[in-house]
């Protein structure tokens, strides 16, 4: 499997020149320093059921990449595999240059999880949870009010969890993950819950990571979050990867761009979706020209779109 | 490779934490400790092994006074009519059966004239009662009449084997004290079986896990947060109740050995419950035998055969060996070591079974 095949990141992402989803971004060479994360043809199943099957990526250092895909499409069993808590049937992962799950212990000290569930102990107080997760990692001397405060949670350090909202719990579990300064961060759909004022703040809290050099592989079904937060997306549908570039190579390639036009037809508003293919200009040029247009705007891809045409499906 | 006991330390800390924080548990707790120990200091130390008897022998009021001392088992008390003697049988807080003799009977008995007297029972009595009442009455004519009994009576020496309490049977307190502690261990057993249990639901064993924690040293806090408390309290009633005071290196031995073996099942049930109904009813399937042992204890007789080869069975043997027989290391090494063996079972299989149903969740 060459570094192309398991679609390694570009030294500097986002990349100048977009890649097609087939043939993804310039990789540096297996085992570049600059790769936190890389999977290689990885897969799991659950009796019978493939939940992974030949899942093969790669995470630069600094790079957030969007894992998306429907419910059940398999990305929290692939972060299950890549965190040490599930094993691989097949494929090989190395995270930090170091193998999973043979360097388990090592790695996982150098991690940060947010898991999908809100696993926090709900008759701890939020220091408490704090605190222990800092023991487990052998950080006697957390900095519990900081990280409260990185997350919003400011001055309810000493409330019992089970006082929070779901907004706050989720705040709080990204704050558990950041316990140990990690190198790499998995975040299950970390805005899930959130209003939309905690939501922005923890998604500038995921780029402030990845700033800091944090290797961060984000999943979630929220196209509008992947778009903003993510260097580069993978597709990932009945356990396989589908596509893997940057947002803006995928909407360019395999979205579809048109113009839309309004306009009052014997004083009934309608409307035209003109793509923009060869074809377009003649069309356009007409509906332009009519007395009655009232209003035109251009239409660009969603990743939603993209995600549509690769697996035939929405993310919903 | 050996568990981390930094991290056991921690988990441990916060398990306890966890534990006190919940106030069913604490509650529960001290509730049960408080009223174990006075239950406890209220049942009655000794035992009443005499058998009232009532007896209505008109004229005869001074050989009622003469037999009343007599001993025997049987406490006579006077009765001026048929009436009297029936109703207190029937009513049974006094007397547990009567003899009422008719009209003349003194005479009658002394002239060798044949006479029936009348043996008053109550529904529930005894099978056992009938014969001894029938050997009463023969005394009492015997006495009467001055005769003696037709055979020469042998000459009888008794031979205890063990610590002799003829006359002394295991009063209710001292009956009572092995099922004490042992309500002490479940009750502990369905707590631990809860923390883990909600360990598991809540999935905060998989943020630990994503941690340098791994699954031994979860279990290696687990085992030993339940292993701690249980014998704590036991300790404490053990304490309390005045246990310890004889051969308290035994008692302390033996009550660590059975907080080992309900953590063992604690671990089963906790592992093997999603939910509270789903724990209780692991935790009573468990609890159930392991108490049958103790129970037994309060029942005059030998416990059955299968009733011996029960966990716990080692364990009551030696509690009761030791605080109302006096027995020492030497009768009570074998049943330990039976409840030892019982303990690794419990405790490779609590383990085994915690262990898979963790690295699912």
């Amino acid at each position: 499997m060459t570094a192309d095949d398991i679609g390694e990141p570009a030294a500097d992402p986002p990349p100048a020149d977009p890649p097609t989803a087939e043939r993804p971004t310039d990789a540096p060479p297996p085992g570049d320093d600059g790769v936190a994360l890389r999977a290689v043809g990885i897969g799991y199943a659950y009796g019978d059921l493939v939940a992974a099957r030949d899942v093969s990526f790669a995470v630069a250092k600094g790079e957030v990449l969007g894992f998306l895909g429907p419910n059940g499409a398999g990305k929290s069993t692939t972060i299950k595999m890549l965190t040490g808590q599930l094993p691989p049937r097949e494929g090989s992962i190395e995270i930090l240059g170091l193998p999973m799950p043979d360097k388990r212990e090592e790695i996982q000290t150098r991690i940060g999880v947010v898991f999908e569930e809100k696993n926090l102990y709900p008759t701890l107080s939020a220091h408490e949870n704090l605190r222990f997760f800092g023991k487990l990692f052998g950080i006697s001397d957390v900095d519990a009010d900081g990280l409260l405060e990185r997350v919003g949670l400011a001055g309810r350090g000493d409330e019992r969890v089970s006082r929070f909202s779901k907004g706050m719990q989720q705040r709080l579990m990204v704050a558990r993950a950041l316990v140990n300064n990690p190198e790499v961060l998995f975040l299950d759909e970390p805005t899930d819950g959130l209003d939309p004022v905690s939501a922005r703040s923890v998604r500038q809290l995921i780029r402030e990571e990845a700033d800091r050099g944090a290797a961060v592989l984000l999943t979630t079904h929220d196209m509008h979050e992947a778009d903003e937060l993510s260097d580069r997306v993978a597709f990932i549908n009945d356990g396989t990867i589908l596509a893997l570039d940057t947002p803006e190579a995928l909407k360019l390639q395999h979205g579809r761009r048109a113009v839309k036009v309004r306009f009052a037809a014997d004083g009934v508003v309608q409307e035209e979706v003109v793509p923009l293919d060869e074809a377009a200009g003649a069309r356009l040029a007409e509906l332009v020209a009519r007395p009655d247009l009232i209003t035109i705007h251009t239409e660009e891809a969603t990743l939603e779109d993209v995600f549509v045409e690769f697996a035939g499906r929405r993310l919903e | 490779m050996p568990v981390r006991v930094d991290l056991v330390k921690a988990i441990v800390a916060k398990d306890l934490r966890v534990f006190l924080r919940d106030r069913f548990y604490v509650l529960v707790t001290v509730m049960g400790l408080v009223f174990y120990v006075l239950v406890f200091w209220l049942l009655p130390d000794t035992v009443d092994e005499s058998i009232g008897l009532g007896v209505h022998i008109p004229g005869g009021e001074q050989l009622i006074a003469q037999q009343a001392g007599a001993g025997g088992g049987f406490q006579i008390v006077p009765f001026e009519s048929r009436e009297a003697l029936e109703a207190a049988v029937t009513d049974g807080s006094e007397v547990a059966a009567g003899l009422d003799f008719p009209e003349g009977f003194l005479e009658q008995a002394a002239t060798g004239e044949e006479t029936t007297v009348r043996v008053v029972l109550s529904g529930g009595a005894p099978e056992e009662l009938r014969p001894a009442l029938v050997g009463g009455v023969r005394e009492i004519v015997a006495a009467i009449g001055g005769g003696e009994p037709p055979v020469a009576l042998p000459t009888m020496s008794d031979v205890v084997l063990g610590p002799d309490r003829t006359g002394q049977q295991l009063s209710m307190r001292e009956r009572m004290q092995p099922l004490l502690v042992f309500l002490v261990l479940i009750v502990e057993m369905f707590a631990l079986a809860s923390l883990v249990a909600a360990e598991i639901a809540q999935k905060t064993v998989t943020a630990v896990l994503a941690t340098p924690t791994r699954v031994r040293d979860l279990l290696a806090a687990k085992a030993t947060l339940g292993t701690g408390l249980a014998f704590v309290q036991a300790m404490a009633i053990a304490l309390a109740t005045g246990a310890l005071l004889q051969a308290p290196l035994l008692l302390t031995v033996a009550l660590l050995l059975g907080a080992i073996l309900v953590t063992g099942f604690g671990l089963i049930a906790g592992a093997s419950g999603r939910d509270f109904i789903s724990i209780v009813f692991w935790s009573l399937l468990f609890a159930i035998p392991l108490t049958i042992p103790a129970v037994a204890v309060l029942f005059p007789g030998a416990a059955a055969d299968w009733v011996r080869g029960l966990p716990t069975y080692g364990l009551v043997e030696t509690i009761v060996g030791v605080t109302a027989y006096g027995e020492g290391w030497a009768q009570a090494w074998r049943s330990l070591g039976l409840v030892a063996v019982w303990c690794v079972v419990a405790f490779v299989m609590g383990l085994a079974v915690l262990s898979r149903r963790v690295e699912r969740v």
